[in-house]
């Protein structure tokens, strides 16, 4: 589904990423992991168009079609999704107005039905049901006023009614309590399909215990350091990172 | 000076004329006080100057001072297509004036006691008005010698409205009136010549009243010649009273509107005001509150939507005069192309004025290079037991905020749409009566295409 090859990306002028190789396909799990500023974010946000982000070289294909030529509407509308690890607050902008804003765009660009507000409202309320969602916060301002939780999860709605093929989840646990990952995870789970794959950006094994992964990247310093099982997850909990950078310097 | 000489005394020699005609007729009180105004006037001239004028030094206004400007003979209007600017609701009090002339084709009567809808509330709701103030002058109601210019005050331009002030709309709400259909007092400008107008209003709110009037200041063509609209509004809510006042201004491009307003809120008593800026070549609004009694407050909201070369320049002065009194201010500007728009709210908390609550913001968003914003708190604070908070914010739509919505599927131009609908969402909904809110959603939406 997603052929990422020898990637480089920078921000600013300053080069994040440093060569990335990654090929996830239909029905798995990837987890990358790093420490902070190792360039997870960048990944996620570069696979799913952020302007911000130059890709200097490489190339990122997507159902065998390149991605780096992209709009990120583009993207969205083929079916990638980034749950974001800041959820923009959108003050004035009702959060059911722009999902449904969202969903229309990407079911007119498939020749899709497109879905009035009764109809809509109908759907949002069925899929916040399945993750466990206030219905009422679709009612409000764009995450304003949200708590951690409430805006990751509001993230999690908006894939549950975007039904993405690639779904990206930058830092989809951080803010959240025990019972609230748990919940979120499940979504995340039962959201899931053979036809779907799902790339999760975290810094936590934690995460992994609820999301199964079927392999684990290491991210350190815009590069993919080591791949690998649940072990390898397990390592990195005990060991921390120094021992991969120093096996990679060495 | 030779030239500001001719600038002011085209307008001297049009009042001169102005005093032989009709207005002759008026009652010594008013002829006393046009008289005074336009010495007044003669005396402060326009305010050109470009140094020392802190009141006007985002706002040059020497291309309007230059040009002569003609009282309109008012000899009858073309048919007019109301259609756009009906209220959709069934019940209105309108009063529509067209080139400064009343319009009694397209005014509603104010309905006869028999049939108007004003409720009560433990009080008799005769004697509700809503009526041309020429005629009030006429029948020598006393209300209007009482209030008129009360308020108006200095300056060149208020002083202007005064020397000239003809007919206009009077609103009356008495004591524990509720009114429950807008009134609705609209300004039209024909655009067919260079024409100056001087609507004038005076708004008493009784006594536990409730009202919501609508101002609105149309032309009939974008392309208009260049005219003058220089509007004056003086308003009272004595104690209790509930007003909300919407001001929807979408002059031509080629227009100069001047617009002061004026209130004085008494005790436990209410000001709303709401003020959408659409249209217009050159744009002043002053609006000037002051809390005279304990309990009083004010809510003024405002919008402004520059493009083309518009200039929309809003002032706004908040009195807390006494203790007890609050005030909450939010004004947000839109500004493309090379408009230019200025917000200066100054808030003034008096001495004994203890317990003053006062909150301000000013949000631009800059959506070209050449547009450019002025936003000048001015916070004046000598009590020192106040809740009194202000912000002001210039810039651009967030790129963040822009790529969180591409990355749901829709493209730039939807995003930006969908973010501009937001930023003026919090003004628009400042206007709670269901109909008006759908007419000013409707020209406010339609404006930003």
């Amino acid at each position: 589904m997603l052929e990422i090859t020898d990637l480089h990306a920078e921000v600013a002028g300053v080069e994040i990423l440093k060569g990335i190789n990654l090929r996830v396909d239909a029905g798995e799990v990837h987890a990358i992991m790093g420490p902070n500023g190792s360039g997870k974010s960048t990944l996620a946000n570069v696979i799913a168009g952020n302007p911000s982000y130059r890709v200097t070289a490489g190339t990122m294909e997507f159902e065998g079609e390149d991605l780096a030529t992209m709009a990120p509407e583009e993207r969205a509308r083929r079916g990638v999704f980034l749950s974001f690890q800041h959820p923009v607050e959108i003050p004035g902008l009702r959060m059911d107005h722009f999902i449904r804003a969202g969903y229309n765009a990407v079911m007119k660009s498939r020749d899709e039905d497109q879905l009035d507000p009764l109809k809509f409202d109908r759907l949002i309320r069925a899929k916040a049901k399945v993750v466990e969602m206030d219905a009422t916060l679709t009612k409000r301002a764009v995450n304003e006023g949200f708590s951690g939780g409430e805006k990751k999860r509001n993230e999690i709605l908006q894939m549950a009614v975007l039904e993405p093929k690639l779904r990206i989840l930058d830092e989809i646990d951080s803010g959240l309590d025990v019972d609230a990952l748990r919940s979120v995870s499940a979504s995340v789970n039962e959201l899931m399909g053979p036809d779907k794959a799902t790339l999760l950006v975290t810094h936590y094994e934690r995460l992994l215990t609820y999301i199964v992964p079927n392999q684990i990247h290491i991210l350190m310093d815009g590069r993919i350091v080591a791949s690998g099982g649940k072990e390898l997850a397990r390592e990195i909990e005990a060991k921390g990172y120094d021992w991969l950078a120093e096996q990679q310097s060495a | 000076m030779a030239q500001r000489d001719s600038q002011e005394s085209h307008y001297l020699s049009t009042f001169a004329a102005f005093e032989q005609n009709g207005a002759s007729a008026s009652p010594d009180w008013l002829q006393a006080l046009r008289k005074q105004a336009i010495a007044n006037f003669e005396r402060d001239g326009f305010p050109t100057a470009r140094r020392g004028n802190e009141l006007w030094k985002y706002t040059d206004v020497r291309s309007l001072a230059s040009h002569a400007f003609t009282l309109s003979k008012g000899n009858g209007h073309e048919a007019i297509d109301f259609a756009p600017y009906d209220l959709p609701c069934p019940r209105v009090h309108q009063l529509v004036f067209v080139d400064g002339h009343y319009a009694a084709d397209l005014s509603t009567e104010p309905p006869s006691q028999a049939e108007h809808q004003a409720e009560t509330i433990g009080h008799r709701s005769e004697g509700l008005i809503v009526g041309r103030l020429s005629e009030a002058i006429q029948e020598r109601l006393p209300l209007v010698e009482q209030y008129l210019s009360q308020q108006a005050g200095a300056g060149a331009f208020a002083a202007l409205n005064t020397a000239f002030v003809e007919d206009g709309a009077l609103v009356y709400i008495p004591d524990g009136v509720a009114v429950h259909e807008p009134i609705y007092l609209l300004f039209i400008t024909t655009g067919h010549a260079s024409v100056v107008t001087h609507p004038r209003v005076l708004i008493i709110a009784g006594a536990d009243s409730k009202a919501t009037v609508i101002q609105g200041y149309e032309s009939l063509t974008a392309d208009a010649e260049p005219y003058f609209t220089n509007a004056v509004t003086e308003i009272v809510t004595r104690p209790g009273a509930v007003l909300r006042h919407y001001k929807l201004q979408r002059e031509a491009r080629n227009a100069y509107h001047v617009a002061a307003t004026h209130a004085t809120v008494g005790r436990d008593s209410m000001f709303a005001s709401v003020s959408l800026d659409l249209g217009g070549g050159l744009v002043r609004n002053d609006i000037s509150t002051t809390l005279a009694e304990v309990g009083a407050s004010v809510k003024l909201d405002g919008l402004y939507l520059g493009d083309g070369k518009r200039h929309i320049d809003n002032h706004t002065f908040v009195d807390h005069a006494v203790p007890g009194t609050s005030s909450d201010e939010v004004y947000k500007g839109i500004l493309t192309d090379a408009s230019h728009g200025v917000f200066v709210g100054r808030v003034l908390v008096r001495h004994d004025a203890q317990h003053t609550v006062a909150h301000q913001v000013n949000k631009n968003l800059v959506l070209s290079d050449e547009a450019e914003v002025d936003s000048q708190p001015m916070l004046e604070i000598f009590a020192d037991d106040v809740q009194c908070t202000h912000g002001a914010a210039i810039g651009r739509l967030d790129p963040n905020a822009v790529f969180y919505l591409n990355s749901r599927g829709l493209d730039t131009r939807e995003a930006q749409e969908l973010l501009v609908h937001g930023f003026v969402s919090e003004i628009l909904s400042a206007i709670v009566d269901d109909a008006v809110r759908q007419y000013t959603d409707d020209a406010v939406l339609t404006k930003l295409g």
